[in-house]
């Protein structure tokens, strides 16, 4: 394997959090490699350690000890800070909530990143629609959130996700709150991102959303249980 | 190459300024999201602005008014009048002091700087005319006066040598005296009644608004020989004396030569102090000037505790909007935000509430100046002046705007950039 298809290398992840006197061990020693262009779901009931681990993954926090390198940085080491540019850089968040921001439309939440990446205006609008058209969205680039369906409201998260090209989109229980048919519309979305080349994880309790991706991981009481490629 | 360094360039002029209008929009969103809340929020600051600008202007419209007057005079102009100070009972200073017709005489003869000089005696008197009673400033004084004071008559005439040498009992008005006395406009002629004695109307003044004399619109002139004979030796022994001399130049040599004259008439031995002052308009301007900046300094500092009160009240909400938006902060976070874009977002977010506060309140501030001196002109004083907003009114009270909202809103802003994006995201 070669160390540029590796995007992903996480070794021993240990991440505790403390309760009062007591500490509580969310992650217990996660080791995971991923390569570029994968799509794997990470799936566990609550309190698995699933949340624990895709906030690490998706740079949102630090272990307590371990090693995780994304495209080669190591994330352990960062800061606040460069932490929050390697996660405008390097990566695309999809939540279930969606967490669109209400007062701003369509097109200026898909904008967002790049307003942290600094792109002048003229060129953010230009991208940002460009990841609308992408989502057939462009119709509605200037409504408001609670003017759109919930599905549109993930397609929005997703062009917000995709607009700054990252190299790995975080999916977390993106269909948490989608009707079935709206939930099969939105994972196609993601296995044709994933077809394009992007590398995807895909964070889920329902087999049949986690079914979409190739391959499995499955995490209980803070560990890796099972690691396995179905298709 | 070239291409990709323009887009550079134009990456990194954005990268500032870009980020400022970027987050100035957003604060404007935020604050236009809840209009009242945001308005209630400010109004400390739009208070404290309104009065500052409200009371400074109209006071600068005062100042204003004063300075021209004096500057009007000319800087060749002096004032010579009993040293009041030396006594602390005004009514002994008055008996003790002298400053006589003698006194003038022998200014204009011996001071060769001396151009124009005129006495002055000064009484609030009595005056009617067919039954209407009213009061009025009456000013003793010569021909000499009306040209040094650009004092133009509108009918008839001012006073002439011939009324003074003669001690006519004579008058010109001024033009308010007119509607006192109910007189026409062509009361030329007509005689008057001043406290016992009774004049003829030989000029009615030009309307003039306010002057070093006070009101001169509310007043009537009359020759100074007539007044002494009218209000007697104590009136006639404490005059005031206006020497206009021949160039600005020779203002401290006059001065000198002033003093020797006036301390060898009033007999006064070496280290005994002078019992007259002479004042020069730039005493005067300086004192105006003086007297401007300390009631400026005073209401600046109750501008400032009002702009304290109103600053606690930014700070009161920019936290309430802080934890209110905590998941905005988290979804800006998880997107890329830095803590100082956070940081800065929230800062911004202050001071732009304060300033549109500071402009709100500038214009009403501005509003409530001229209304205040307009209801002033129909009721109190036809003369007062008209407000005067200095630009630095308008810089500073902008300033400390943006100044409370920046301090202010340092606390709720950190507090905003402190929070764990996990956290924020989570916060229902």
């Amino acid at each position: 394997m070669n160390d540029a298809d590796v995007l992903i290398q996480a070794r021993d992840l240990v991440k505790d959090y403390p309760m009062g006197d007591d500490v509580y061990h969310a992650l217990r020693g996660v080791d995971l490699t991923v390569k570029r262009g994968e799509f794997i779901a990470i799936m566990g009931p609550s309190g698995s350690g699933k949340s624990t681990l895709l906030h690490l993954l998706g740079c949102l926090d630090t272990p307590t000890s371990g090693e995780y390198l994304l495209a080669g940085t190591p994330v352990h080491t960062l800061t606040a800070d460069a932490l929050a540019e390697l996660r405008n850089r390097e990566i695309g968040f999809i939540f279930q909530m969606f967490f669109l921001l209400p007062r701003s439309s369509a097109l200026e939440n898909v904008e967002l990143p790049l307003i942290y990446a600094k792109i002048p205006p003229a060129d953010r609008h230009q991208k940002a629609l460009e990841a609308l058209q992408f989502l057939k969205l462009e119709t509605h680039a200037h409504h408001k959130p609670n003017q759109l369906s919930g599905g549109q409201r993930q397609q929005i998260a997703i062009a917000r996700a995709l607009v700054n090209k990252p190299s790995l989109i975080m999916a977390d229980e993106p269909t948490g709150n989608l009707d079935s048919a709206t939930s099969e519309k939105i994972m196609a979305q993601l296995a044709q991102l994933n077809a394009m080349g992007n590398t995807l994880i895909l964070v889920t309790h329902e087999p049949d959303i986690a079914a979409y991706a190739p391959r499995q991981v499955r995490i209980k009481d803070g560990k890796i249980v099972s690691d396995e490629v179905t298709k | 190459m070239t291409a990709a360094s323009a887009a550079l360039d134009r990456k990194q002029i954005f990268g500032f300024w870009g980020t400022v209008v970027e987050l100035v929009r957003i604060a404007l969103r935020a604050i236009w999201a809840s209009k009242m809340r945001s308005f209630l929020t400010v109004l400390g600051i739009i208070i404290g602005v309104l009065a500052v600008v409200a009371v400074v202007s109209i006071m600068q419209g005062v100042f204003q008014s004063f300075l021209g007057q004096f500057e009007a005079l000319g800087g060749d102009t002096l004032f010579i009048q009993p040293n009041y100070r030396l006594y602390k009972d005004f009514e002994e200073a008055v008996k003790r002091l002298k400053l006589t017709y003698a006194d003038a005489q022998a200014v204009a003869q011996d001071v060769p700087q001396v151009k124009e000089i005129c006495s002055i005696l000064n009484r609030q008197d009595a005056i009617s005319f067919h039954g209407h009673h009213d009061t009025t400033q009456v000013w003793g004084t010569s021909d000499s006066f009306a040209s040094m004071n650009s004092f133009t008559p509108q009918y008839g005439r001012f006073l002439a040598p011939m009324d003074v040498a003669a001690r006519r009992k004579v008058c010109v008005l001024g033009h308010e005296v007119l509607d006192k006395l109910a007189l026409a406009d062509d009361c030329v002629g007509q005689e008057i009644q001043i406290g016992k004695g009774t004049y003829q109307i030989v000029g009615v003044l030009e309307k003039k608004g306010g002057s070093v004399f006070g009101n001169q619109d509310d007043a009537v002139f009359i020759p100074l020989s007539t007044a002494i004979l009218q209000y007697g030796q104590e009136a006639a022994d404490s005059l005031l004396i206006q020497v206009q001399i021949q160039d600005p130049k020779l203002m401290d040599a006059a001065i000198e030569r002033i003093s020797a004259v006036l301390r060898r008439q009033h007999g006064l031995r070496f280290g005994q102090q002078d019992d007259f002052r002479i004042v020069t308009q730039d005493e005067i301007l300086k004192q105006i000037k003086q007297f401007s900046s300390i009631s400026t300094l005073i209401v600046g500092a109750i501008v400032g505790i009002t702009l304290i009160v109103g600053g606690i009240g930014i700070m009161n909400i920019m936290l309430v909007s802080v934890t209110e938006r905590t998941r905005e902060i988290g979804i800006r976070m998880a997107v890329g935000a830095k803590r100082v874009h956070i940081l800065y977002q929230f800062l911004i977010e202050s001071v732009t509430l304060s300033t549109l506060g500071g402009v709100v309140g500038l214009i009403l501030g501005w509003g409530v100046a001229h209304l205040t001196v307009t209801i002033l002109h129909h009721t109190v004083a036809e003369t007062f002046p008209p407000a005067y907003v200095p630009f630095w009114v308008v810089l500073l009270s902008m300033g400390f705007a943006a100044f409370t909202g920046a301090v202010f809103g340092v606390y709720p802003a950190v507090k905003a950039s402190r929070l764990d994006p996990i956290d924020a995201l989570r916060y229902e």
